[in-house]
């Protein structure tokens, strides 16, 4: 730095110790630098001062954790939808399968006892599903027909977990007290009769934990751990 | 019901600022929502290449830095909205502003208009901001001592234009 660069420096309390002695005594021994030095600060303060009032004032942040998470990945379903157009929602869309009119009639709905409501728009985990996501290990033999299978954090930081129940598999991520899903595929026609398959095997499931994951997958240890703190 | 995830969280914290350096690098309050809205997004959508326990920020700022650039890359390309090239050289030649104490938003907004991108973008960080050197050459990816040059210049032509003479 050359000395007008070191003043500078100095008036905004980056030099250290010997330096800013030197500064110092260098302004302290000279009227024309300490009118310098009083300028800028009032200025500088002013200009300070113009700006400050944008942090006061009421402009919320945008949110992303409650709608654009599903609409980004709900792009390319809403697009392969319309081109179908079949005129189902969008969840709907996001299972692209062919036995997806067939499975979802038996999954979805709001019946009581269907694994997946739609709640405010949401898709979200009920009844088995959501005690199953709620309560069961990965390592659970358990008797009922959901099997989970990893659990993750997402880039997000929410934690997700894949599951596979009675010919479909699917991921779902945690959103306040719900399991929110995020993706439904049904198994190929010909496996739903015993579908017993690891949930991750379905390729496209592969894909979109692929997608989501950051980091690897929770061993036991953590996969425990996180079910003891409701899976924050 | 839905609790907020750690995106949304640290944008929330910074979200001020950030509006506020926008707003420093921005032409006018339009520019500047905009401005802050699309760094949100684009942060969002790479906010897998954040590190953790690095500053969050510095990180956006850095973001919203380059959004400003490539907006304003753009608009040239279009031909439209560019700053006249001799803006300046132009410094100091403001009748009006040298004899006003006082300035508002408006005033304060036309002055980092004027100054070249280099030179406002430092104010911005650093004197608006008060972000370190340091961390204003790790956010700008240029050396301090650049920093520290564009600063003299800029905070210099703020006083010829703001000032009191």
């Amino acid at each position: 730095m050359n000395e007008e660069e070191l003043f500078y420096a100095w008036l905004d309390g980056e030099l250290e110790g010997k330096e800013a002695e030197q500064v110092a005594a260098r302004v302290a021994a000279d009227p024309a630098l300490q009118a310098k030095s009083e300028q800028h600060r009032r200025v500088e303060a002013q200009i300070r001062g113009t700006f400050d009032p944008i942090l006061q004032e009421p402009a919320p942040p945008p949110q992303f954790s409650s709608v654009n998470v599903l609409d980004f990945q709900a792009k390319r379903s809403e697009r392969e939808a319309r081109r179908a157009s079949f005129g189902l929602p969008q969840w709907a869309a996001m299972a692209a399968t062919l036995a997806i009119g067939i499975v979802a009639g038996q999954f979805v709905g709001n019946r009581s006892g269907a694994p997946i409501e739609s709640r405010d728009g949401r898709l979200v985990a009920a009844a088995s599903l959501d005690r199953a996501l709620d309560a069961q290990l990965a390592s659970a033999e358990g008797n009922g027909r959901v099997r989970v299978g990893l659990t993750f954090r997402d880039r997000n930081g929410g934690i997700c977990r894949s599951f596979t129940d009675d010919g479909m598999s699917g991921l779902a991520c945690r959103e306040g007290q719900d399991w929110r899903v995020e993706g439904l595929f049904a198994a190929p026609l010909g496996q739903q009769g015993d579908y017993r398959m690891a949930a991750g095997e379905d390729p496209r499931l592969a894909a979109l934990v692929d997608e989501r994951i950051s980091g690897e997958p929770f061993d036991a240890a953590a996969e425990q751990a996180a079910r003891d703190a409701d899976w924050r | 019901m839905t609790s907020p995830l750690p995106f949304d969280s640290e944008l929330a914290a910074v979200w001020p600022r950030l509006r506020r350096f926008a707003y420093a690098l921005a032409r006018d309050a339009a520019d500047a929502d905009d401005l802050a809205q699309t760094t949100a997004e684009k942060a969002f959508k790479s906010f897998d290449q954040f590190h953790a326990g690095t500053r969050f920020d510095s990180w956006i700022f850095r973001i919203c830095r380059t959004v400003w650039i490539d907006t304003i890359r753009s608009r040239s390309r279009r031909g439209a909205h560019e700053a006249p090239p001799e803006a300046a050289e132009s410094l100091g030649h403001d009748p009006t502003s040298a004899t006003e104490a006082a300035i508002d938003l408006g005033k304060a907004m036309a002055a980092m208009q004027r100054l070249p991108e280099e030179q406002r973008e430092v104010v911005a960080l650093i004197l608006i901001d008060g972000f370190g050197y340091r961390e204003t050459a790790e956010i700008l990816d240029q050396p301090i001592g650049t920093v520290s040059s564009r600063l003299v210049r800029g905070r210099q032509a703020l006083l010829a234009m703001l000032g009191e003479g």
